[in-house]
Parts: structure tokens; C-alpha cells; sequence
């Protein structure tokens, strides 16, 4: 579904992605850990199509599509969602609006029929089940006064609404309590199937206790330096990032 | 609580009635002695001769006392300003002399008139062998003329030109005739075309392509002649990649009459260049009546003409009757940066519209202005600004930071900028807030055994902090004690 | 400091005054007040940008217009009510055409209690008294040469009065149109509102054209909010396209009184709104909130002042400014809070987006402070909208267009929310949304 070859990407001159390939398949969860400035964050904007993020070498590939061509709403309405690590707050937006015209927009731009406003009602309150969120925060402007918690809820409940078949999560576990981490990962993993595919970008080995990978991946230095299953976040708990940079990338990149 | 609240509010109205607190207030204006020397003038009056005759006077070339007359034509033809805001009698240019010199004029230093090194000595500015160790470098300019400059050969030996206007007319003509009046052009406002014409001395400063001055540049202007008026004229160039940070400093004598002090300052910064002036101004205010004090229109204007260059204005303003300056910045080059720094404080009844005009033209020009407005007693005190995005200037950014410090009931504080933006990718920002000195601030540092006075200072400063960075430490503390001395029964 | 007099706008304005002058009111003071305001025109003329209030708005195209004073054919003129029709507001209306009141398009059947409302002519008819100290005012400061000439020539308008302790709940609704003429019409309304002690009353001004025309409107409006009093007032302005409109608002507020000042200005080509307000009694309120959203050639000049000189008055003024195509916005919010206006709270915010290269925004918050027992603050910004949002509603899958003119839309939501009426509210955001460009 997603075949990232030799991706090459840089920002504000600076190169941070220095040939990274992975291939994630549809009901697959790909978890990529890595130090601080490995470029984890870079690979989920690169994704998505942020501006300001120049792929200098390598290809994208989404479903036989090229992704990096299309523009962000059309990557959206090619399936792509970023759960964003600091979701924006967007003051006079309506929140329920808000999803709606994604939604709409997305559905338009793929040759399906717009949802009425009954329509979209019905299916949100389907979803807000699902998520148990309560839904006075439909009626909120988007992410505007959430708390941390709330904004990554309503990160995963869009998720749930748009039904994505690549979800990328930017270090959703941020900022977030252990109760509010539970929430968030139990939302995630009422929304796995064998249709997508998950790429959770993390720090730390805690939100895997949660939602469980099938392959776990090093990023070091713009690249993949190791991959296993979940037993390697494990280790990397255990023993920290320290060994990952000992290795010469130069030896281990091309493994992934 | 409310008991709490009741002392508190009791307290201080006791305070504040409190006639010693008030007595107290009156420690006077320090700079305000008057040097008894010599001085040769020309009479009262303005006129093609009297311009001949200072032209004269000062050994000036012809082009230069041309130069003047075309201003003085030009300024007849203008219009006085009209005040806006500013409470003041007419001014009569006639009843004024636009030259004092102190007699027997020193060749080097060593043969200043020692009263006039005394009067430095007095107001704290070592112009002597203490420079050496301060290691500023100071031109003092007393009435009309400069008096001495100091370290003149360590600068040039780095290829750096500091000395006083008129040398400069004389030494680097083609200097001068470069760039006076190509920032500030002769008949730009009706002060600086005044000052064009009638200018006496002022401090030139050259800092050729690469060279970071090697120390601190300072000139000290004081007026001591009564009847006399100040127009000095100050021209620093920095060529590529040259940086220089220059200090000017300000003081009179006390005085029944108001003196006029109509200065203009150009500053040029070419490729990379980086000027910094700062400014602690403490003219004559007048006394609490009103009488007296100096009429301080200044017109100072940077001109960032060279990319990736910066020029920064810090001023602590704490004198003069009235006071009508917004120090500048053209910024030409591409990338450019113009800040503004400014504290001013007025009491009694000065009157102070100050601010500063930042103009965009080049690409991904940034300016920043921060004023701090204090009023106290029955003064009034003005900020005035523009900020202006032209169409060209792709990516301009501008933050500005207006804070007014209101101190009694019958000051006032006025904030008026003015935001013209043509390019769609400029960021303007503008913020002001207007308070008093809150009596919880107040309680606080009282309980905790700070007096009413110290609290006012300590909170006073701390508003003003920001600017206060800015300063060169020396300043920095010259200008905090000044601000002390300045609000001196202020609360009340 | 001001253009010579002589321009051809002057000249036609004054002829046409000499030709056919207003019908004598048959009141003494009315008709020299008219009279003098009229010599002060024209001696004054139109000023020119060096007199502070027009910095930005340049006169020079209009002051080279004629136009003729008065449309006399304007009660003939066809006029579909729809396209003054608001949701919520049902209220008694009354409606001018080119300036001229129209009974048949007019609602005035049934007043509810405690409201006066009727047009100015058949007011001056009854006694004239209570509208002396309104309409005897002169206009002093250089930039009013509008109010001069609408108190010189404007022979209709609003007198509206709420008794003390009504509550006029259905908003009044109060109609100015536009409408083709032959000529270029210059039309003059005057307006006098006033709310008794205690009374309440929701009030929509309302401008809208039904054709393509390039009129004149002046209009007038002095209102008085006695003791105690509310007023929401809502200015919907969809004027003609082409249109010169110029409104001036005095707003009194007395102790305790409120008022609400709405402001959307999406229409005519070259706009002025003066609004003073005073807050004169303690403990009065003032909340104002605009928007204006320009495009095309559009020239829109707010300049608002707000004077506290009472105790414990708070005003609180927020205003959006769009401006794109070769448009200009220009706003200036004045704050003055006179000695011994202690208590006195007041905020204004001026945020701005520039869409368009050739576009320019002029924003002038200004504060003027003579009292130290005072909280004021302001704020003006000049920007784009913010990437990092734009990119936000992108990768959900709204496409860029979309996704600016929401958050324009967005933009500007924030100062109607505060709206009572939710029908007329929505109404506005629809009608803005319509407005703003999303391609």
C-alpha cells in the first residue's frame, strides 16, 4: 500500500532524511522509534505534504499513486491522515463544520456522494460511540481551549470519521497522562483493520504496551537502522537509543 | 480581606497626603549649574549675514556656507509645525543666538580651560586621563563648538574617523559632502531645515569597510550661555560590514528662559554595517511651574542603505520641556533590521511626543520598536509612530510594544501609531496597554519593608527593563539613576 | 486645509441647493441651522488628506463629481421588499428610497408600546421642540464637511423614541436603498434616537441597492441612551456597488446604559463611517464589533472615538478587516478617557488580513489617557492567514480555496458571536461567507 524508497528529504537547508525505505501493507502497524532529531517527525510532514519540507532524492508510492505529486487535500482524499503532534487550534471554525467539509471534500474529490447534514450526524454519532467522546466538544471551535488530552482524542475521533487507509501518529503520546494515553491508544485500536495500515511515530516504547505493533523500526540519522517486531522496542527501553547510534548507519542502512 | 484592603487603601492615601513625602520630592535637576566662562557669541538674530558670519567664523568652505544659505532659504519658506499635541508658546528665532563659543578655544586637550574640565568633572564625564580607563571615547561639545575629543589617535590608527563636525568640514570634505544631507535632506521638516542652516558642531564618525570600532564612542552636549540655542548636527557613516555602538549625552543649566536645542542626526549603515546609538537625554525639564526648560526638536533618521544592515535607536528620555524626536529607520537593503528602544519620562509639566518611524522598502526587512512612556505630575506624554510596508518589502515583519506608566491624576499618556502595510506577506503587530502603578505592586514591596519612593523606582524600573538592556552599562546605570532622580516626588 | 472650494461636487451641491432649496420648515431654528451649516460647506468645501481624519481617503474623484440634490422620482421607483427582507428581524420598518420615505414599502401599523417611530418630515410636522438640540448642531472640526452638508440639506429621516421603561423587543428595521436614477443622486438622512430611562430596543440599519448606480447617501444619526437603557444595533451594509455612502454616529450613553454596536460593511465603493460614542454617565457600557470585507476597488474608512468622561464605563471595541483585489481598508479606533474618568476599562482590538499585492490596510488605534485609574489596551495587527492552519484543513482533505475563505470566514465569525438575534446572526455569517472570495 505505501512503498517509501530512498526518501531524501530536507528542511531549511538542513538534510534530515538521508535514505529511508519502508514499506508498510494494509492491516499492518509500523511503529518507527528513534532519538531525538532522527527525523521521525520530517517523515510524517514529508507525508503529508507540508510546505517547507523538499524531497531532494527518492520516491513515495501510495497505492500505485505517486504521493508526493498531489497536494495535501489530495493525499487526504487519497486516504492519508497525519494525526498531527501539536493539532492546531483554529479560532471561529466549528468543529462538526469543520468535519463535515473535510469530509464532503474528500468524498467530492473521490466521485462519492456528499453526506446531508442528517447523514453526517448519524455518522458522527456512531463514531463519538466509539471514541467516548462526549460531544459538547462537536459543538467547540477546532482544537480551540482543548486540553492536550482532548486534542489528541479529537485527532483519533476525525480519524474515525474520515476512515483513512494510511493513519500516520505524530507522537500522539505527548503530553499525555497515562490515563488519557490509554484512551487515546484504546480509540486507535477500535479503528484497526485489515484495510489499513498505521505508521505510530514515537519516543517511547509506552503507547506500544498499548497499541501493538507488528514491526517496530530504528530511525537514526535520517535512516532506518534496525527493524524487528515488538520485542525491539523492548530493548530499546532497556538499553536506550545509546547502542542504535553506535551502529554505523553507513553499514545497517540498507536492512529496512 | 477586606479589613486588608481598607489599611492598604488608608495607607496610602495617608501617604500620598502626607506633605514630607512631598517635600522631599524636590531634589533638584543635578546637571543645573551654570559654568562661569567666557564665551564669545553673535548676537540674537537670523539672517543671510549672521549664516556668512558663522560660516566664517569656523573656517567653512564655500560650498558649505552655500549648503547653509540654500537651507535657511528654504526654511523661510516653510510653515512652523503645527502641534498636535504639544502645549507651547511661539518661538522667536530672532530673539536667539546661534553661536557661543567659550573663549581661548583648547588646541589639544591638555589646554582645555580647566573650568570646562570641572564641568564635565561635575557631571560625571571623564573627558581626561579617567576616559583612558572607562575606555569611551568622548567628544564634548559645549555650546556651540566642541571642546576636546579623546582617544583620537587609538582610533585612527584602526582607520576610524571621530572628531567634531567643523574638523570634518575641513578634514574630509568629500566626506562630508558625500553623505550630510542624504538622510535627513536639507528641507525635510522645518527644524532640520533650521538646523541645516544655523548648525555649530556636532560629532562625525567614519568606520571604514570591515572594521568593528574598537571601543564605545560618546559626545556630550551641554548648553551653558543663556539666549543661546543648540543646533547640532551629528553624520556617523558605516561602511560594509562595520559596526560602531555611539552614546550621546545631554545637560543645561537652569534657567527662567526656554532654550532651543533643533539637532539632527543622520546615521548611514552600508552593506552588513551595524550602527547603535543610544541617547540618555537630560536636558534642563524647567521647574515644576513650568518655567523654564529646553524645546528639544530633533530630527534623527538611519538609513539602512546596504543589505543585511541594522541600525538600533535606544533613547532614555528624561528632559527638556518639550521634546519632539522620532529617531528613524529607512530600511533600504534587503534583510535590514531597525529597532527602537525608547523610555521616556516626563514630570511636572514637560511634554514629550516621541516615537519613531520604521519604513520598509527592502525584501524581508524586520523592525522592532519598544516605548515605555512614563508620565508623572501634570505632564503629558506622547507616543507617535508609523510603521509603513511598502509593496516591495516581500516578508516584512514588524513587532511593536507600547507601554504607558501613569503616576497621579493630572499627567496624561497618549499612544498614536500608524500601520500602512501594501504587501500581502508582511506581518505588522501592534500592542499598547495603558496602566498606573497598581496598588497591589505597591503593597507588596511595602510590606516587605521597601519605602513608598524605592517601591515607585523598583517597579519603574522593572517596566522599563527592556529598554535598559539595551544600554551599554554605563549607561544603563547613569540612566536608572537619572530616572530616580527624575521621578523624585512624583508620588504624592 | 481643504481643497478649493470651487470643485465641480461643491459647485453642483450648492447650485442645486439655490434652485430648489428645501421647503421652509416653518421653524425658525431649523431653517437658520440649515442655513449656516450650509455657508460653513461652503466655505469649508471637501477637505483634503492633510486634515488628519482623511489621511487615507483621498475626495479628489468625488470632489470632481456632479450630482443632482434629490431624487424626485423616487416614490416611483420599483422596489422588491425581498431584498430587504431579514430573518429576525420583524419588527416596524421604515424604509427610504434614494433617501425619500416610502409608506408603501414601510411597516408602521403596529408600534408596540412605549415606541414612537415615524420619518422625520411628518415628525418636524408635530412639535419640533424635542429635535431642536439635535438638529441645531454645528460642525466644527474641518473633516466634518459631510454632517455639515447633511444638516444643511437633509430634509428626511428617522425619529425614533423608546418611552422609558419599554422594552421594544422585535428588532426595528430601518431600510436604505439605492436605486438607478437618470442622474447621480445625492441623497441626506438625519436621524434621531432616543431611549428613555430603562428602555430597551434592538435596532438593524440596513443599506442595500437594487441596481447598478453611483449615488451619494449622507446620513446623520444622533443617539441618546438615557439612564439605565439598552440598545443593540446592527448596520448591515450591502450598499450599491459604485455607491458613495458617508454615515456619522454620535451615540450618548448616560449612567448604567449598554449598548451593542454591530458593523458589517461589505458593500459600496466608497465608504466612511464616523461612530463617537460617549460614555457620559457612570457605569455605562459600550461593546462595538466590525467587520469589513473589501475586494475590487472598494475604499472603506472607519474612524471610531470613543470618550470616556464618567466613572466605571467600560467599552470594548473588536474589529476584522479583509482586504483583497486593489482594495483599501482604513480603520481608525480612537480611545480617549478624559480626566477623571476613573475606572474606566477599555479595550480595542484591529486585526487585519491582506490578501492581495495590491490591496493596502491603514489600521490607527490610538489611546489618549488623562486619568490614572484606567485599564486600556489595544491591539492592531496586519497579516496573512496562518500557514500552519491552512496546512491543518488541507490534510484533512479541504482543498486550499475552501480552506481560505473558512478561515477568512473564521476570521471575522468571532465578532458577530456575540449577537442575540441567532437568525440574523446566521444570516450574517451566510451573507459573509457568500461575500468572501473562496477561488
Amino acid at each position: 500500500m505505501l512503498k517509501i524508497e530512498n526518501l531524501h528529504a530536507r528542511v531549511e537547508g538542513k538534510d534530515i532524511l538521508k535514505g529511508l525505505t519502508l514499506t508498510v501493507n494494509p492491516g499492518e502497524v509500523h511503529a518507527i522509534m528513534g532519538p531525538n532529531g532522527a527525523g521521525k517527525s520530517t517523515l510524517g510532514n514529508v507525508l503529508s505534504g507540508r510546505e517547507g519540507y523538499e524531497v531532494t532524492e527518492g520516491s513515495v508510492v501510495f497505492n500505485g499513486i505517486d504521493l508526493l505529486a498531489l497536494e495535501p487535500e489530495e493525499r487526504a482524499a487519497a486516504g492519508v491522515f497525519l494525526a498531527f503532534q501539536y493539532p492546531v487550534e483554529i479560532p471561529g471554525v466549528n468543529n462538526t463544520y469543520f468535519l463535515r467539509a473535510a469530509l464532503n471534500a474528500q468524498r467530492k474529490q473521490r466521485g462519492e456522494p456528499e453526506l446531508d447534514s442528517m447523514q453526517f450526524l448519524k455518522l458522527v454519532r456512531e463514531k463519538l460511540k466509539i471514541m467516548q467522546i462526549s460531544d459538547e466538544l462537536l459543538h467547540r471551535a477546532v482544537n480551540e481551549g482543548f486540553s492536550g488530552g482532548e486534542k489528541k482524542r479529537n485527532e483519533i475521533f476525525q480519524m474515525a470519521v474520515l476512515e483513512p487507509k494510511l493513519a500516520i501518529l505524530d507522537e500522539t503520546d505527548s503530553g499525555l497522562d497515562i490515563d488519557a494515553l490509554k484512551q487515546v491508544a484504546q480509540g486507535v485500536n477500535a479503528l484497526r483493520s485489515s484495510e489499513r495500515g498505521f505508521l505510530v511515530i514515537t519516543h517511547y516504547q509506552r503507547l506500544l504496551d498499548y497499541i501493538e505493533p507488528d514491526f517496530v523500526h530504528v530511525l537514526a540519522d535520517g535512516r532506518i537502522v534496525e527493524s524487528g517486531d515488538k520485542t525491539l522496542a523492548l530493548k530499546l527501553e532497556a538499553q536506550g537509543y545509546a547502542w542504535v547510534a553506535d551502529k554505523d548507519p553507513a553499514l545497517t542502512g540498507a536492512s529496512a | 480581606m477586606t479589613t486588608e484592603t481598607t489599611d492598604r487603601n488608608e495607607l496610602s492615601a495617608t501617604l500620598r497626603d502626607n506633605a514630607e513625602v512631598a517635600a522631599v520630592l524636590g531634589r533638584r535637576y543635578e546637571a543645573g549649574f551654570v559654568t562661569d566662562i567666557e564665551t564669545d557669541s553673535l548676537p540674537p538674530g537670523l539672517s543671510e549675514d549672521i549664516i556668512r558670519q558663522l560660516s566664517a567664523l569656523k573656517q567653512e568652505p564655500e560650498w558649505m556656507t552655500e549648503w547653509r544659505l540654500q537651507a535657511y532659504r528654504h526654511w523661510l519658506t516653510m510653515p512652523e509645525p503645527h502641534w498636535a499635541k504639544l502645549n507651547i508658546g511661539a518661538i522667536d528665532f530672532q530673539a536667539i543666538s546661534y553661536y557661543a563659543s567659550p573663549k581661548n578655544k583648547p588646541k589639544s586637550l591638555d589646554e582645555v580651560d580647566p573650568k570646562l574640565l570641572e564641568t564635565y568633572d561635575k557631571l560625571g564625564v571623564p573627558l581626561h586621563e579617567r576616559a583612558r580607563l572607562a575606555g569611551v571615547a568622548v567628544d564634548a561639545v559645549f555650546d556651540s563648538v566642541s571642546v576636546g575629543t579623546t582617544f583620537r589617535k587609538e582610533l585612527a590608527d584602526v582607520g576610524v574617523i571621530f572628531c567634531s563636525m567643523s574638523e570634518a568640514i575641513r578634514e574630509y570634505p568629500e566626506l562630508v559632502r558625500k553623505y550630510l544631507g542624504s538622510v535627513v535632506p536639507v528641507g525635510d521638516n522645518y527644524f532640520a531645515a533650521l538646523n541645516s542652516a544655523v548648525f555649530s558642531d556636532g560629532s562625525f564618525v567614519f568606520i571604514p569597510k570591515g572594521v568593528r570600532c574598537p571601543m564605545e564612542l560618546s559626545t556630550y552636549f551641554r548648553i551653558n550661555a543663556g539666549h543661546t540655542g543648540q543646533f547640532e548636527r551629528t553624520l556617523i557613516v558605516c561602511e560594509d560590514s562595520a559596526y560602531v555602538s555611539y552614546l550621546e549625552g545631554c545637560t543645561a543649566p537652569m534657567r527662567d528662559e526656554n532654550q532651543l536645542h533643533a539637532a539632527v542626526v543622520e546615521l548611514v549603515a552600508l552593506e552588513k554595517a551595524q550602527i547603535k546609538y543610544s541617547t540618555v537625554q537630560n536636558w534642563y525639564p524647567g521647574d515644576e511651574e513650568g518655567r523654564g526648560g529646553i524645546y528639544n526638536f530633533v530630527t534623527k533618521r538611519g538609513d539602512c542603505r546596504g543589505d543585511d544592515s541594522k541600525i538600533s535607536w535606544t533613547q532614555v528620555e528624561t528632559g527638556s520641556a518639550i521634546t519632539w524626536k522620532y529617531p528613524s529607520c529607512v530600511l533600504r537593503g534587503d534583510r535590514s533590521v531597525g529597532e527602537f528602544y525608547s523610555v521616556a519620562l516626563t514630570h511636572h509639566r514637560q511634554q514629550a511626543d516621541t516615537g519613531t518611524k520604521m519604513i520598509h522598502i527592502g525584501k524581508g526587512t524586520k523592525s522592532k520598536i519598544v516605548s515605555k512612556g512614563i508620565s508623572a505630575g501634570r505632564s503629558s506624554n506622547s507616543y507617535r509612530g508609523l510603521v509603513k510596508v511598502e509593496k516591495g518589502a516581500e516578508g516584512a515583519r514588524n513587532y511593536t510594544q507600547c507601554d504607558s506608566l501613569l503616576i497621579g491624576k493630572k499627567c496624561g499618556a497618549h499612544t498614536f501609531p500608524y500601520m500602512e502595510v501594501k504587501n500581502p506577506s508582511a506581518i505588522v503587530e501592534h500592542e499598547a496597554t495603558t496602566s498606573k502603578i497598581s496598588d497591589d505592586q505597591l503593597f507588596y514591596c511595602r510590606s516587605r519593608g521597601i519605602g513608598e519612593e524605592d517601591a515607585v523606582s523598583l517597579i519603574v524600573d522593572g517596566f522599563c527593563k527592556q529598554v535598559f538592556r539595551e544600554l551599554p552599562m554605563e549607561f544603563a546605570v547613569e540612566a536608572k539613576k537619572l530616572l530616580e532622580v527624575s521621578l523624585e516626588g512624583a508620588v504624592g | 486645509m481643504s481643497q478649493a472650494q470651487a470643485t465641480p461636487f461643491v459647485d453642483s451641491l450648492l447650485q442645486a441647493a439655490a434652485q430648489t432649496p428645501l421647503p421652509s420648515s416653518g421653524i425658525d431654528w431649523l431653517d437658520t441651522a440649515r442655513r449656516e451649516n450650509l455657508d460653513a460647506f461652503a466655505a469649508s468645501g471637501l477637505p483634503d488628506t492633510r486634515v488628519e481624519a482623511w489621511k487615507y481617503t483621498a475626495l479628489r474623484a468625488l470632489g470632481q463629481r456632479r450630482f443632482v440634490l434629490g431624487d424626485a422620482q423616487a416614490a416611483a421607483r420599483a422596489v422588491d421588499a425581498a431584498v430587504f427582507a431579514l430573518p429576525g428581524v420583524d419588527g416596524p420598518a421604515l424604509v427610504f428610497v434614494n433617501g425619500v420615505f416610502r409608506a408603501d414599502l414601510s411597516c408602521l401599523d403596529t408600534l408596540p408600546a412605549g415606541l414612537t417611530l415615524s420619518p422625520l418630515s411628518q415628525a418636524l410636522q408635530g412639535d419640533a421642540e424635542p429635535l431642536r438640540f439635535a438638529l441645531s448642531r454645528h460642525y466644527r472640526e474641518g473633516g466634518d464637511a459631510f454632517a455639515r452638508l447633511n444638516a444643511a440639506l437633509a430634509g428626511d429621516g428617522v425619529v425614533l423614541r423608546v418611552a422609558a421603561g419599554a422594552k421594544v423587543v422585535a428588532p426595528v428595521h430601518l431600510v436604505f436603498v439605492g436605486a438607478p436614477a437618470e442622474d447621480d443622486i445625492a441623497w441626506h438622512v438625519r436621524h434621531v434616537i432616543e431611549l428613555g430611562e430603562e428602555a430597551a430596543l434592538s435596532l438593524v440599519e440596513h443599506h442595500v441597492a437594487v441596481g447598478k448606480h453611483q449615488h451619494l447617501g449622507t446620513q446623520v444619526a444622533d443617539i441618546v441612551l438615557r439612564k439605565g437603557a439598552r440598545l443593540t444595533h446592527v448596520t448591515l451594509q450591502d450598499a450599491g456597488e459604485g455607491s458613495t455612502l458617508v454615515r456619522h454616529d454620535s451615540v450618548q450613553l448616560d449612567a448604567q446604559a449598554q449598548a451593542s454596536l454591530y458593523v458589517l460593511e461589505l458593500g459600496g465603493s466608497l465608504v466612511r463611517h464616523d461612530l463617537h460614542a460617549t460614555l457620559a454617565g457612570d457605569q455605562s457600557r459600550l461593546e462595538t464589533r466590525g467587520v469589513f470585507a473589501l475586494d475590487g476597488r472598494q475604499h472603506v474608512d472607519t474612524q471610531m472615538a470613543i470618550r470616556h468622561q464618567a466613572l466605571n464605563t467600560a467599552s470594548d471595541s473588536v474589529w476584522r478587516g479583509v482586504a483583497d483585489g486593489r482594495s483599501r481598508g482604513v480603520i481608525r479606533g480612537a480611545i480617549v478617557v478624559a480626566p477623571g474618568a476613573d475606572g474606566s476599562d477599555a479595550s480595542l482590538s484591529s486585526k487585519n488580513l491582506l490578501l492581495s499585492g495590491q490591496a493596502e490596510i491603514d489600521t490607527k488605534p490610538e489611546l489618549e489617557i488623562y486619568a490614572d485609574e484606567v485599564k486600556a489596551a489595544h491591539g492592531a495587527t496586519v497579516g496573512q492567514l496562518d500557514e500552519r492552519s491552512l496546512f491543518y484543513l488541507r490534510s484533512r482533505g479541504i482543498p486550499l480555496a475552501e480552506a481560505r475563505s473558512m478561515l477568512t470566514a473564521a476570521f471575522c465569525r468571532a465578532v458577530f458571536e456575540s449577537l442575540p438575534n441567532a437568525a440574523l446572526r446566521e444570516h450574517i455569517d451566510h451573507r459573509l461567507m457568500e461575500h468572501l472570495p473562496s477561488a
